[in-house]
């Protein structure tokens, strides 16, 4: 990369910020005039030689060649470190256009609180923040009125509402919460899957993060989707939790009555003492501005909501970036396994594909075999490109949600194909269930297979091997446990081989197991309920 | 009456290393039992959302399941889907 002129503070290259004397206080990084970044140098630098070294946070790496204007400068704008044109990516960035920070519709985008990128309210013209606002006055109008709890502004929106009666201009989306009446966790959850279902009646899309937290997807006029996050609060044990992580004391007075507040013009139902609220979330310090805030949650706080509420998404997030590379996209045409599993089943004869991903195998089983296909997977984004690509061809595929460590859509899911058999067809599944998810899946088939059919297994083995593609996200079983767990849920393994085959990718894999398994039919226990002896 | 005393002294030996053995399988550190009791904490958290699961299939799907009218199992099937 090449400088026009070194300030005497801080140097700005392809690795990062190095600031020769860097204080304690947050700074912004903007790139021609449009914030971007705040850090603390303090908490997100290392040092490097005399000075410290702010590496640029990975989700901003892929944007950085060609030149563009840094700008490092304090909160208020009155210390400059950094504000020179620079550009970035050596002699390939010559010759490119302007660094921009912009989605694929080419909406600016800044990084917001938890290290995401996400469109900032100072990027967002006055009509739509209005919809914005509109959107999460009626989120909390339908959580108080038809669902039946007590709803309330939270975050980053009551801070703006208090501070100044106006968005904070990094933020980039509203929160609200409500506080359960329940003191046992598995009542607030099973309470929030109740709202769900009302907000799903009352016309809101959404997604569940976890037992406690719903995002509403409200479609905005610029064909962006905004996220409202409805997070629970709640007590146990005399300790007050509130989703995201947060963990402490606060009176229920703080909150109850429900108070008011004014965001541009819109008024809001907000915590009793909207201060002491912010101060629970933000600390005392929270009427000073301070874009680089992150929160420093209690440990054992996020530890027993993360064993209370959470683990049934962990891999989710990998699993999206995977199936969006064009490695994934590219896999087009039936499998090895898929052709092997056909020659298997009766001729038209339905198969219900549980983990699907991008779906090849089952438009292969629908359009060039003709079989009735269900298709299944935990994945939102492969389940929504199967979807499209099955109806743009008129293809017999159901594709639904299956998340195997949810028991909720398993018990579904096993009830559905209970009453319409279909065989099951699992390639490269079990290798990336941890054991709940595998115990459910057993469950699952078990459920599905008690009429008749087959369970049809490809995973990779022998876990001695390198772990196959994608990394991180699949391993190797060791053959004999998975025959130990099916025959422990009570199936029978009626074929097993070993072979050398592929990965997920359809790379060599030098050990592949395939296995026919089926559940023997449920027959009526003797009338006295003794064995025959 | 050597031979007496070799074979008592290895049976001692030998009853040491078992109970060593059987000692090392068992973590005595304070540490090693935090962990271990940590690790089984967070498993009894994990059963508060395998209940509210349960719960709410069972209020939801088995008790309208049990009239037995295929229309309405199918009804109520879609229903609880469309509710994920």
């Amino acid at each position: 990369m090449t400088q026009t002129a070194a300030p005497p503070v801080a140097r700005v290259d392809d690795d990062g910020i190095l600031l020769r004397r860097p204080g304690t206080e947050p700074l912004v990084l903007s790139f021609d005039g449009r914030y971007i970044w705040a850090f603390s140098p303090v908490r997100d630098g290392s040092v490097r030689g005399s000075g410290v070294m702010v590496e640029w946070p990975a989700v901003l790496r892929r944007f950085l060649t060609g030149p563009v204007r840094v700008t490092v400068a304090s909160v208020g704008g009155a210390r400059v470190l950094v504000d020179d044109e620079v550009v970035f990516g050596g002699a390939e960035g010559s010759g490119r256009s302007r660094v921009a920070v912009v989605d694929p519709q080419g909406l600016p985008l800044a990084i917001d609180k938890v290290g995401h990128l996400c469109r900032a309210f100072d990027a967002t013209d006055e009509g739509i923040r209005a919809e914005i606002l509109a959107g999460t006055k009626r989120a909390l109008d339908d959580l108080n009125g038809a669902c039946g709890v007590r709803a309330y502004l939270n975050y980053g929106a009551l801070l703006g509402a208090v501070r100044d009666g106006a968005m904070i201009a990094h933020d980039s989306d509203t929160d609200v919460c409500y506080l359960s009446k329940h003191t046992s966790p598995a009542d607030v959850i099973a309470e929030s899957y109740r709202i769900e279902r009302d907000l799903r009646r009352r016309g809101w899309t959404l997604l569940r993060m976890s037992g406690g937290d719903i995002k509403l997807l409200l479609p905005l006029s610029d064909g962006r989707q905004c996220h409202i996050d409805v997070f629970v609060a709640f007590r146990v044990g005399g300790t007050f939790y509130q989703l995201g992580n947060r963990s402490g004391r606060l009176w229920t007075s703080a909150i109850l009555p429900l108070s008011t507040v004014v965001l541009h013009g819109f008024e809001f139902p907000a915590p009793a003492d909207p201060e002491a609220m912010l101060a629970f979330v933000y600390g005392p310090t929270w009427r000073v501005p301070d874009p680089s805030f992150r929160y420093t949650d209690p440990v054992a706080g996020v530890r027993r909501l993360d064993g209370w509420l959470r683990g049934f998404r962990t891999d989710m997030p990998k699993w999206t970036e995977f199936y969006a590379t064009g490695r994934a996209q590219r896999l087009r045409g039936s499998s090895t396994f898929a052709r092997w599993v056909d020659r298997r089943i009766p001729p038209g004869e339905p198969v219900a594909d549980i983990g699907c991903g991008v779906g090849r195998d089952a438009l292969w089983f629908a359009r060039k075999r003709g079989r009735p296909v269900r298709a299944y997977d935990f994945c939102r984004a492969a389940r929504g490109g199967l979807g499209r690509m099955a109806a743009r061809r008129r293809l017999p595929i159901d594709v639904g949600m299956l998340i195997l460590n949810e028991l909720r859509t398993v018990l579904l899911t096993g009830a559905e194909l209970a009453r319409e058999p279909h065989h099951l067809y699992a390639r490269q599944l079990l290798g990336c269930l941890d054991d709940d998810a595998r115990d459910n899946f057993w469950v699952l088939a078990r459920m599905a297979l008690r009429g008749g059919g087959s369970l049809f297994l490809e995973f990779s083995a022998d876990p001695q091997l390198p772990a196959p593609a994608p990394a991180g996200l699949v391993r190797r079983l060791d053959a004999d446990v998975v025959r130990r767990e099916i025959e422990a849920a009570g199936g029978v393994v009626e074929r097993v081989r070993i072979k050398p085959g592929v990965d997920i990718l359809d790379e060599p894999d030098p050990a592949v197991c395939r296995m026919r398994v089926t559940w023997p039919r449920i027959t009526a226990v003797p009338a006295n309920g003794r064995n025959p002896s | 009456m050597n031979s007496l005393l070799v074979t008592g002294a290895r049976s001692r030996v030998h009853i040491a290393q078992n109970r060593y053995r059987r000692m090392r399988r068992h973590p005595l550190g304070v540490r090693a039992r935090l962990a271990a009791l940590e690790a089984e904490v967070q498993e009894n958290r994990r059963l508060n959302r395998r209940i509210a699961e349960l719960t709410d299939v069972v209020a939801e799907l088995l008790v309208p399941l049990a009239d037995r009218d295929e229309k309405r199992v199918q009804e109520v099937l879609a229903a609880y889907r469309a509710g994920l």
